[in-house]
């Protein structure tokens, strides 16, 4: 018997290993070798990730006040296939009460502030299942919304920029549309703001919920860096404000109104006419949507001409009290060129023709110098170079060659013709003539700082471009224009002025001239140079002459001095005489 | 093996007991329990039941904390979203067009020079000049958009007066901020009784001045 059942056994054994031996390596080659790739795209099935979002870097002004944050903020949406007739428990009936989907759009419409057509709209909109309500409402509305409990309406988180100071420095920070940064700092550093998305990453069943104990990574999200800038938001408010009414004032096409540090080169304000509300960036005309200070290039007119009274007296050419005898007219080469107004022929002073603003002086001093040497001073002070100041927009300046120059370019470039500059440009020549001749290439980005604190700095490299006794020079030419010159109104009582004022004829769109530039760029303490404030006042209405905006730059410089504890010290003018002689009170 | 019936067993010792030769087996299952066994037992019973009490406590409280972590979470993302709300409000009265408002709402005018002294040689730098009273900023610069209605109610600060330091920094700026103006830029819609009110202890002034009856 036990042979049979052996035999019996035997046979049923071997089957029954063989089908094993089968199955077996069946599953090892499903398993194990996975061919198809089954487990791996059950695994992928299984494995969900999310982006965890960095949180947006804050733009904080010089005194690290906010400019620019990021706040949640939601989306309310509807599922239209879900909205419909639904109960709440009414607490004053203590019993279940229907409520329509009309009653739930005039809750919502009344919370969200709606009209209740368009949100019932949104609510029953057909053949979608994802329909807005309204964007970025704040929490508190959010809140009110959820507590309603309508099916069907739910809101997504979504995060916002907010501008605390609305239209200050607007141009400057810039803005953020639907698809990204567009403008200012938010476009310039977006990829310091932004920061490194994180992830997370676990797996999941059908039913969408998470397997516990299954694979869960987390990378934490690198959120972006704070950016401190140097503008000073109050400083920047006050100039704006300078700087509309003084646009306003002549009606004028713009104005600007930029402040200084001019010993670090940082930009303190930097105020257009008009500014953009970063918030509403729709809402102001394209021209202000950028600072003025960087997309305007325009002749600069008679504020050009302290290079060239600089390089003379870098060169050797010229003492500030050498005598000229100038005339109203002057024909060099076969080129006449002549003053804004007749007047006599005067016995001056160098300081006296750069206090009067002479062309005719000017010229006779700038012919001392070679136009080759001429030319590469005007390079070496950045005209015909662009300039960045951080912003990611390069301010413009044309200057052609002297191969390219016409006739009268060899006479005009030096009282600020037949070139142009942007306000920058401007701003960075009267820098380093007042900061010792040391170039301080100008910035508006102070600082990067990083999640846990660490600041950044940001670095640039000083430059001398003049000597410092041609500064010191400069500083008393400068100091005789506010004194007996051209911007006597630009005084401010305790403390010594200089500056230089500027005028120029505004090229057209369809060639020829129909307009003016009027300028006035002054920096104060001159016994020691802290500040510079430059006013540009472009196509203002009315007959060249009347304008008046010295009394803008007085506003501005008067407010940075005392905001900035500079102490009046009352000190004695050390301006040049302007006539040769004793009287120096020749009529203009 | 041969098995013995219980009815035979009892047969056995029916018949033993009527003999009453033989002594009564002990049938036992179990060893015999001592008195100290006992206790033990009892103890093992006492710490498994006190175990399972304790694996049921912990059960319910991790559950009740996980209802009161979730509750939690969404108290503090509401109070996060509270405190985002009023930052958002503090920095709108903090931009210099708000700052603007407020100072002229009080009567501020803009300053005019102020005077100057030189400490080493006594002598006077530059004189003072009287602020001029029309001086108002002006407002070419518009507001920055208000946090607006949806956030949560404005502080009141004159809630806190009673708890906040006296004198010139203290409840009379507090006083100052919540009254409002005695100057001409706010006095004009107001009522003129309450304006009258106030001009009493003001002395024309917009600050109060210290008074000695006050407890």
């Amino acid at each position: 018997m036990t042979r049979t059942l052996s035999l019996r056994m035997r046979i049923g054994l071997a089957v029954m290993l063989a089908m094993l031996v089968v199955l077996g390596g069946r599953l090892f080659h499903v398993q194990g070798l996975d061919p198809a790739g089954h487990a791996h795209e059950a695994l992928s099935n299984r494995l969900h990730s999310i982006e965890l979002p960095p949180a947006r870097g804050d733009i904080l002004d010089a005194q690290g006040r906010l400019m620019a944050s990021s706040a949640d903020r939601f989306d309310i949406v509807a599922d239209p296939r879900l909205v419909g007739e639904y109960t709440v428990y009414d607490e004053q009936l203590q019993m279940q009460r229907p409520v329509t989907a009309d009653e739930a759009a005039v809750e919502i419409a009344t919370i969200l502030d709606l009209e209740t057509e368009d949100v019932l709209e949104a609510m029953t909109e057909e053949d979608t299942h994802y329909s807005v309500i309204t964007r970025s409402v704040t929490p508190e509305q959010q809140r009110q919304i959820m507590e309603l409990e309508v099916p069907g309406v739910y809101a997504e988180p979504v995060s916002e920029r907010t501008y605390p100071s609305g239209p200050v420095g607007g141009s400057i920070i810039g803005f953020v549309g639907s698809d990204g940064p567009l403008e200012g700092i938010e476009s310039a550093e977006d990829e310091a703001l932004t920061g490194e998305p994180g992830e997370r990453v676990y797996e999941i069943g059908a039913d969408g919920v998470r397997i516990p104990n299954a694979t869960y990574e987390e990378i934490a999200a690198e959120d972006g860096q704070d950016i401190r800038l140097t503008i000073d938001q109050d400083l920047q408010w006050f100039a704006q404000e300078a700087i509309a009414e003084k646009a306003s004032q002549y009606n004028a096409q713009w104005a600007n109104a930029t402040v200084l540090d001019l010993k670090t080169g940082e930009i303190m304000a930097m105020a257009d006419s008009e500014s953009v509300d970063p918030a509403n960036p729709g809402d102001s005309d394209e021209l202000f949507r950028r600072p003025l200070a960087l997309t305007q290039d325009f002749e600069p007119g008679s504020v050009g001409k302290a290079l060239t009274f600089a390089m003379a007296l870098e060169e050797g050419q010229m003492q500030p009290d050498d005598a000229f005898t100038v005339p109203d007219q002057l024909t060099v080469d076969g080129e006449t060129i002549q003053d804004a107004r007749p007047h006599d022929t005067y016995e001056m002073t160098a300081a006296g023709i750069f206090a009067r603003s002479y062309n005719t002086g000017t010229v006779m001093i700038g012919n001392e110098v070679p136009e080759a040497t001429r030319y590469d001073y005007m390079r070496k002070v950045g005209l015909g170079e662009t300039l960045d100041v951080g912003l990611g927009i390069e301010a413009e300046s044309i200057l052609r060659p002297p191969e390219e120059w016409d006739p009268r370019q060899p006479l005009t470039t030096q009282f600020g013709q037949g070139y142009t500059t942007s306000v920058l440009h401007n701003v960075q020549l009267y820098q380093m003539l007042a900061n010792d001749g040391v170039k301080q290439p100008l910035r508006i980005v102070d600082s990067y700082i990083d999640p846990d604190g660490d600041e950044h700095p940001v670095e640039t490299e000083s430059e001398r471009v003049f000597s410092s006794e041609t500064s010191q020079e400069m500083l008393k030419l400068m100091e005789g224009v506010v004194d007996y010159g051209s911007a006597m109104d630009a005084e401010i009582e305790g403390y010594r002025v200089g500056g230089k004022t500027g005028s120029a004829e505004t090229a057209g769109e369809h060639g020829g001239f129909d307009g003016y530039t009027q300028s006035f760029i002054g920096v104060a303490p001159l016994e020691d140079p802290q500040y510079l404030v430059s006013v540009t006042l472009h196509r203002p209405q009315g007959q060249w002459g009347e304008w008046e905006i010295t009394d803008t730059f007085t506003e501005i410089m008067s407010h940075t001095l005392a905001s900035y504890d500079v102490a009046p010290t009352g000190a004695d003018s050390e301006a040049y005489d302007g006539f040769v002689g004793e009287r120096q009170d020749y009529p203009w | 093996m041969s098995l013995a019936t219980v009815s035979d067993l009892r047969e056995e010792q029916r018949q033993s007991g009527e003999s009453g030769q033989k002594p009564k087996p002990a049938l036992q299952v179990l060893p015999k329990i001592r008195r100290r066994q006992r206790g033990l037992a009892a103890g093992v019973i006492i710490l498994l039941v006190a175990a399972l009490a304790a694996v049921l406590t912990v059960n319910i409280h991790v559950a009740n904390t996980q209802y009161q972590l979730v509750q939690m979470t969404n108290e503090h993302q509401s109070l996060v979203h509270e405190n985002e709300a009023l930052a958002e409000q503090v920095q709108y009265l903090q931009s210099p067009q708000a700052l603007s408002n407020s100072a002229v709402t009080i009567g501020m005018v803009m300053p005019a020079t102020a005077g100057t002294f030189d400490l080493e040689t006594s002598s006077v730098v530059n004189s003072a000049e009287e602020a001029p009273s029309t001086g108002a900023p002006s407002t070419f610069v518009g507001a920055p958009q208000e946090p607006g209605a949806e956030a949560p109610a404005a502080v009141d600060v004159s809630e806190h007066i009673l708890d906040a330091p006296g004198g010139l920094t203290g409840s009379g700026a507090l006083h100052t901020l919540t009254e409002g103006s005695a100057g001409q830029n706010g006095a004009g819609g107001e009522d003129q009784s309450t304006s009258a009110d106030r001009g009493v202890g003001l002395n024309g002034g917009t600050i109060p001045a210290p008074r000695l009856d006050e407890d």
